[in-house]
């Protein structure tokens, strides 16, 4: 009587905490990872796009009075492209105090950003130089207050991503100690049968054996693939995104250095500076990978991010043509060679390494969202699964325990 | 039992508040209302240590005499600040690309423009024969003295007041405009005079005279500085600051540029701009004197003068050098 108690106890227990566990887990796959993982996404979109406008402005203000349709159109898309990106995160309720803190600048300070370019413009069309104080306030507003604040948003997001995966990769350990408790139960009581009524087997039991055996299997086996498809999702997915998105945002950075080196005009050292600084994080120092090393991305990650070491390279060397040609007086043509359609200019190349980077981070992205995916069905079905084998254990336990019982009575 | 419970909520409510107290403080730095304004102000601003040359101690317009006829344009005599300038073909001048009339960047071209610039043009002819072998780099207010020092720059034309305490530390040449400091406001500001700056921001750039004569003459102004003079015209606009108080051609730009603003009559300092060169370049400095000599003479000055400056009112006469000798 009391074993038939124990091991059903025991067999529920096991049932209850695997199918429980798994639920959970498999929630916080399809949930938190995913939902993580697009709040990420949305985050580096967001950063990208603001920093986006930011060189587009700078480089709309090179081109005279009226700037160019495509400029134009560049920089309204740009913050389209941020303020969509803000709502999907501010929508997904972007976690901890900072990531709220952070959304709560950006909202307020995108539309003083957006007012103060458009005040530059009207001023520029005007042809008197108060707009140029105006782009330069705007620029400021950028640098000091809205990519900082994306940048925090950024970090608070992957680090909610780390903590989901790394909840959602968990080892079931409490589960699997119980289902092995309940196998080494299970033994116990059938030596203490065979011993008591000298026979070997008791179908019943052997049937909830097995059961428990496929339980703690199943728990386990499910629980590693689903981690080690998670770990894939990391290192092949958001991981490389991360680095890519790096990269695409230490470009954009030095292309706004560049453009604003021109429009400071002589009085652009910091500029400068802080475009060799991205330019080094960016391609190396000796411009020979930094960022853009193929280290073991997949194939077609690395011949992306080949093509964007020769790009990042031929756009240095154009760079330093910009500066010859500025340092040397001829001002118009350094911004001729700086924001020019053809395709030698800075502008072109920098368009290319941009696109390049763009692609290699949705060929990611799709990793990302494929192993993740993979995670979530490596669980699928298992609470069910592992539910119906603890019926199956419990039933097989009772009724044999019982049987032996009535049989030896 | 009642009072026991009133006790308990109490008790729990004051925990509730105070851990609302603990986590409501935000980072600093992070208020998401603070409002805009140019990169590099300083509100209240830090003033220069003020100098030991006392005002009155020199006659600041006395610059040194040009020796003799000027060396024809391309022959510059050899040894001479002129002649190395010649061998590096082109005369390098620090100016302004924010300063309407002055010195300023045409947004439809992208080329500086400005009366600064075309006086920059006439130096640049006078030592190569062309007004085009001149490279011209922007520099803030601040940035001055030190371009020159360091020879980033031969000649800075940028509206720069000659005074005794940077005759210590550069030359200038003979004064080639008349300034005078006054204060600008918008058009229904309560403002009517130095006397009512008294606790009012005041705006003006970092490392100008300007900043040092709101300290002197308005000592109870709130002086706020930014990097450029433009960047007050933009706290003006913003309401960020009550007034802008600089050289009245300075302000002149700003009123041209916003007609809801309005120049005060009171000029309250006089502002002799000079062309500043390097300490050790005497002879430079006589050479441009004779240039602008030359230009008071046969009417340069007066041609540049009405193309950019005529909206400051009648055409005066170029200012008489002084010389030191």
């Amino acid at each position: 009587m009391l074993a038939t108690a124990a091991l059903v106890v025991l067999g529920l227990a096991t049932g209850v905490a695997g199918a429980v566990g798994v639920r959970q887990r498999a929630d916080l796959v399809d949930g938190a990872v995913a939902r993580s993982g697009e709040l990420t996404v949305a985050a580096q979109q967001l950063y990208r796009a603001l920093s986006d406008a930011d060189a587009t402005a700078a480089s709309a203000f090179l081109t005279g009075g009226v700037e160019p349709v495509a400029l134009r159109e560049r920089y309204q898309a740009d913050i389209a492209d941020a303020a969509a990106a803000l709502a999907v995160v501010s929508g997904g309720g972007a976690g901890d105090g900072r990531g709220a803190n952070a959304v709560a600048r950006i909202a307020a300070q995108l539309p003083v950003y957006t007012g103060l370019v458009e005040t530059a413009r009207v001023y520029n069309r005007q042809g008197v130089p108060v707009g140029g104080a105006y782009l330069r306030e705007a620029s400021g507003v950028m640098r000091e207050r809205l990519l900082p604040a994306a940048q925090e948003l950024y970090d608070a997001v992957s680090a909610e991503l780390d903590e989901a995966r790394d909840d959602a990769g968990a080892f079931p350990w409490f589960a699997v100690a119980l289902g092995v408790l309940t196998i080494a139960a299970l033994v116990v009581v059938q030596r203490f049968l065979t011993r008591r009524t000298n026979r070997v087997f008791n179908v019943g039991l052997v049937v909830a054996t097995v059961a428990a055996v496929a339980v703690v299997l199943w728990l386990g086996l499910s629980a590693l693939v689903a981690a080690g498809r998670l770990e894939a999702s990391h290192d092949r997915g958001s991981e490389e995104v991360a680095r890519l998105a790096d990269a695409r945002i230490a470009a954009l950075q030095a292309r706004a250095d560049e453009s604003l080196t021109l429009v400071a005009r002589g009085n652009g050292q910091a500029f400068e500076t802080d475009y060799d600084k991205m330019m080094d994080r960016l391609a190396g120092d000796d411009r020979s990978g930094g960022l853009l090393v193929a280290g073991d991305a997949d194939a077609s990650t690395r011949d992306a991010l080949a093509a964007a070491l020769t790009e990042a390279r031929n756009w240095d060397s154009a760079h330093k043509q910009v500066r010859q040609l500025d340092n040397d007086g001829q001002y118009a043509q350094a911004v001729t060679a700086s924001v020019g359609g053809e395709p030698t200019s800075t502008a072109s190349i920098a368009g290319r390494l941009d696109e390049r980077l763009g692609a290699a981070i949705e060929h990611n992205s799709e990793v990302f969202r494929q192993e993740v995916r993979g995670a979530g069905g490596s669980l699928a079905g298992a609470d069910i699964g592992i539910g119906l084998l603890a019926t199956l254990l419990v039933l097989g336990a009772a009724i044999g325990i019982q049987r032996r019982l009535a049989e030896y009575r | 039992m009642r009072a026991r419970l009133a006790v308990a909520v109490a008790l729990l409510s004051a925990l509730v508040l105070a851990g609302c107290g603990g986590s409501d403080t935000p980072p600093p730095g992070a208020n998401p209302a603070e409002p805009a304004r140019p990169v590099g102000v300083q509100d209240p601003a830090v003033l220069p240590t003020s100098s030991a040359a006392a005002a009155g101690a020199c006659n600041p317009r006395a610059s040194y005499r040009p020796t003799g006829a000027l060396p024809a344009a391309g022959r510059m005599p050899s040894g001479s600040a002129m002649a190395r300038i010649q061998q590096a073909g082109r005369l390098v001048v620090g100016v302004d690309q924010n300063n309407f009339r002055f010195g300023y960047r045409d947004p439809k071209t992208g080329n500086l423009v400005g009366f600064e610039i075309d006086l920059a043009r006439e130096l640049a002819k006078a030592i190569f024969g062309s007004p085009d072998k001149v490279l011209f780099r922007a520099i803030t207010t601040a940035d001055r003295e030190k371009a020159i020092q360091e020879g980033r720059v031969d000649v800075v034309i940028r509206s720069m007041t000659m005074n005794c305490d940077r005759w210590e530390r550069i030359n200038f040449s003979t004064e080639y405009f008349s300034a005078g400091q006054a204060i600008m406001v918008t058009r229904d500001s309560p403002i009517k005079g130095i006397k009512d700056l008294a606790g009012k921001k005041v705006c003006a750039a970092t490392g100008s005279t300007s900043i040092r004569n709101i300290a002197a003459k308005a000592p109870d102004a709130v002086p706020v500085s930014a990097p450029d003079a433009l960047d007050c015209l933009v706290l003006l606009q913003q309401l960020q600051v009550d007034a802008v108080s600089t050289d009245d051609a300075i302000l002149a730009g700003f009123a041209e540029q916003d007609r809801g603003t309005k120049i005060l009559p009171d000029r309250f300092t006089e502002e002799p701009y000079g062309m500043a060169v390097k300490k050790e370049s005497v002879d430079l400095v006589r050479f441009v004197n004779g240039v602008l000599e030359r230009m008071r003479a046969d009417g340069t000055w007066t041609r540049l003068y009405n193309a950019w400056l005529s909206s400051l009112g009648s055409t005066p006469q170029p200012p008489a050098p002084q010389y030191r000798d």
